[in-house]
């Protein structure tokens, strides 16, 4: 997805650095220079747009490729690119210390294991991790984060807290935002995402009058009904 | 300690203390009525309206207007909260500071075409520091740019116009601690220009190098001006 791209543009520029200067060191071995084209002669690296800060540091190509991006990533900020990952890293920074102090303050108590229909997480959710042992890897955080805006950016999840206050809800049948802060594996993650996604469907706005939805139904009725009457013969 | 004292400036001039800003909140009556509808509507339903438009609108009116240049912030700042209430969206705030990115590229020929364009750019980008945090923060993104422009508007060139002086001084009054406690470093450079350009350069008017040396002595007293300093540079000389 681009948009999981402009973050980890912010962090690879910190790592950048490295490995511009470890291209240079081996480039004599690779076939493929920093932004994934094969190299050919040494050429003068294109200029980048960027603002007058970066203007000591030397010419860098102007997009590159890692192995976990999907093609080649821009290098180009712009601002508003930059303060919504500033805004989110902030935020994850303020959750952290909040976290924290919660954890210390034993706002989170030790409960008997339950088995809990739809979760992944072996780890019953409200056992309290001790305080060294949260998440604090920032790029996690906010990949984390990000996926969690996803889901709580939908009608379906502001129906559902409207609907069910927080202290009203039941383990098992209403879904709880996954906790960022835990140590999870990547796949781990991804499945509880997933997972509480699904759940929070049940609150999806019913399809009304006229509406896309109800259009899609009427043309896959159609369909059908076409295929059906196609096999009859 | 005042840093320049035993200098002697003629002080013919005297310095007009700056406007009280929070009489008219967001100076939008210089904007026609149907663009003074068009940001009631968005402070109150930002959905409603195509956010686009209206941050150029607020752009292109502060390039032309040093008045709304000044304090166009404010109303920045709040759709930008109301945006964020109502749909947990920036929209807004994407378009502007995208938009503004492209003044700030332009800069350097906005002040040859005009310089009235170009004070007001350099009020609006600060202003916009001013007033748009996020998450109490000053955004991080606009500092060097900030600093670029003054710089710019500390070079030689510059120093000469009173325009610019009187920009350079004003952002400096309302910015410069937050700036500072951003990067010191690039302030004391900063600073480091203002004062040679107060003592050795040709073709500073009078009114120029008082600016100066009240920002001067304004940052050595911790961003304020002590009582006598008020004194100096505000109230009429009687003679």
């Amino acid at each position: 997805m681009s948009y999981t791209h402009k973050y980890r543009r912010d962090d690879d520029c910190k790592v950048d650095e490295n490995r511009n200067k470890g291209s240079l060191r081996w480039s004599h071995c690779r076939k493929r220079g920093a932004d994934g084209s094969v190299r050919g002669p040494q050429r003068e690296a294109e200029s980048t747009q960027s603002s007058s800060k970066r203007e000591h540091r030397p010419q860098r190509p102007e997009s590159f490729t890692t192995p976990e991006s999907e093609g080649p990533v821009s290098r180009i900020r712009n601002w508003g690119d930059e303060v919504e990952a500033d805004e989110m890293r902030t935020s994850v920074r303020r959750d952290m210390q909040r976290y924290r102090r919660r954890i210390l303050a034993g706002e989170f108590v030790q409960r008997e294991r339950k088995t809990s229909s739809g979760s992944s997480d072996s780890r019953d959710s409200r056992d309290s991790p001790a305080p060294g042992d949260i998440e604090t890897d920032e790029t996690v955080l906010m990949r984390r984060q990000k996926q969690i805006n996803y889901g709580k950016n939908t009608l379906a999840y502001d129906r559902y807290i409207k609907e069910v206050p927080k202290h009203l809800r039941k383990p098992g049948i209403h879904p709880r935002t996954p906790n960022k802060f835990k140590k999870y594996s990547r796949r781990s993650w991804d499945q509880q995402i997933k997972l509480w996604k699904v759940k929070l469907h049940a609150w999806d706005p019913p399809a009304e009058e006229g509406s896309d939805l109800q259009a899609v139904y009427v043309l896959l009725w159609v369909c059908g009904g076409y295929y059906y009457g196609l096999h009859s013969n | 300690m005042s840093v320049c004292t035993g200098i002697l400036v003629s002080k013919h001039c005297v310095l007009k203390r700056m406007e009280d800003s929070s009489k008219e909140e967001y100076r939008i009556q210089s904007f026609d009525m149907e663009t003074q509808k068009l940001l009631k509507t968005a402070l109150k339903d930002p959905g409603s309206v195509d956010l686009e438009k209206v941050s150029n609108v607020i752009v292109d009116q502060s390039l032309k207007d040093q008045v709304f240049s000044k304090e166009a912030g404010r109303i920045c700042f709040t759709i930008v909260q109301a945006e964020a209430k109502q749909s947990s969206s920036s929209v807004f705030r994407r378009n502007l500071l995208n938009r503004l990115q492209q003044e700030f590229k332009a800069r350097e020929d906005t002040r040859k075409k005009s310089t009235q364009e170009w004070v007001c750019l350099v009020s609006f980008i600060c202003n916009i520091f001013d007033y748009l945090k996020v998450n109490n923060m000053p955004m991080m993104a606009l500092v060097h740019p900030v600093y670029d422009c003054l710089f710019r508007l500390a070079q030689p060139d510059a120093l000469k116009n009173e325009e610019e002086v009187d920009c350079l001084v004003l952002q400096l009054h309302r910015i410069g601690e937050q700036l500072e406690k951003m990067n010191l470093q690039r302030m004391d450079e900063l600073f480091c220009l203002l004062r040679d350009g107060f003592l050795l350069q040709d073709g500073l008017s009078s009114l120029g190098r008082l600016l100066l040396l009240e920002i001067l002595e304004f940052r050595a007293g911790s961003w304020t001006l002590s009582e006598t300093a008020q004194k100096y540079y505000y109230s009429e000389v009687t003679d």
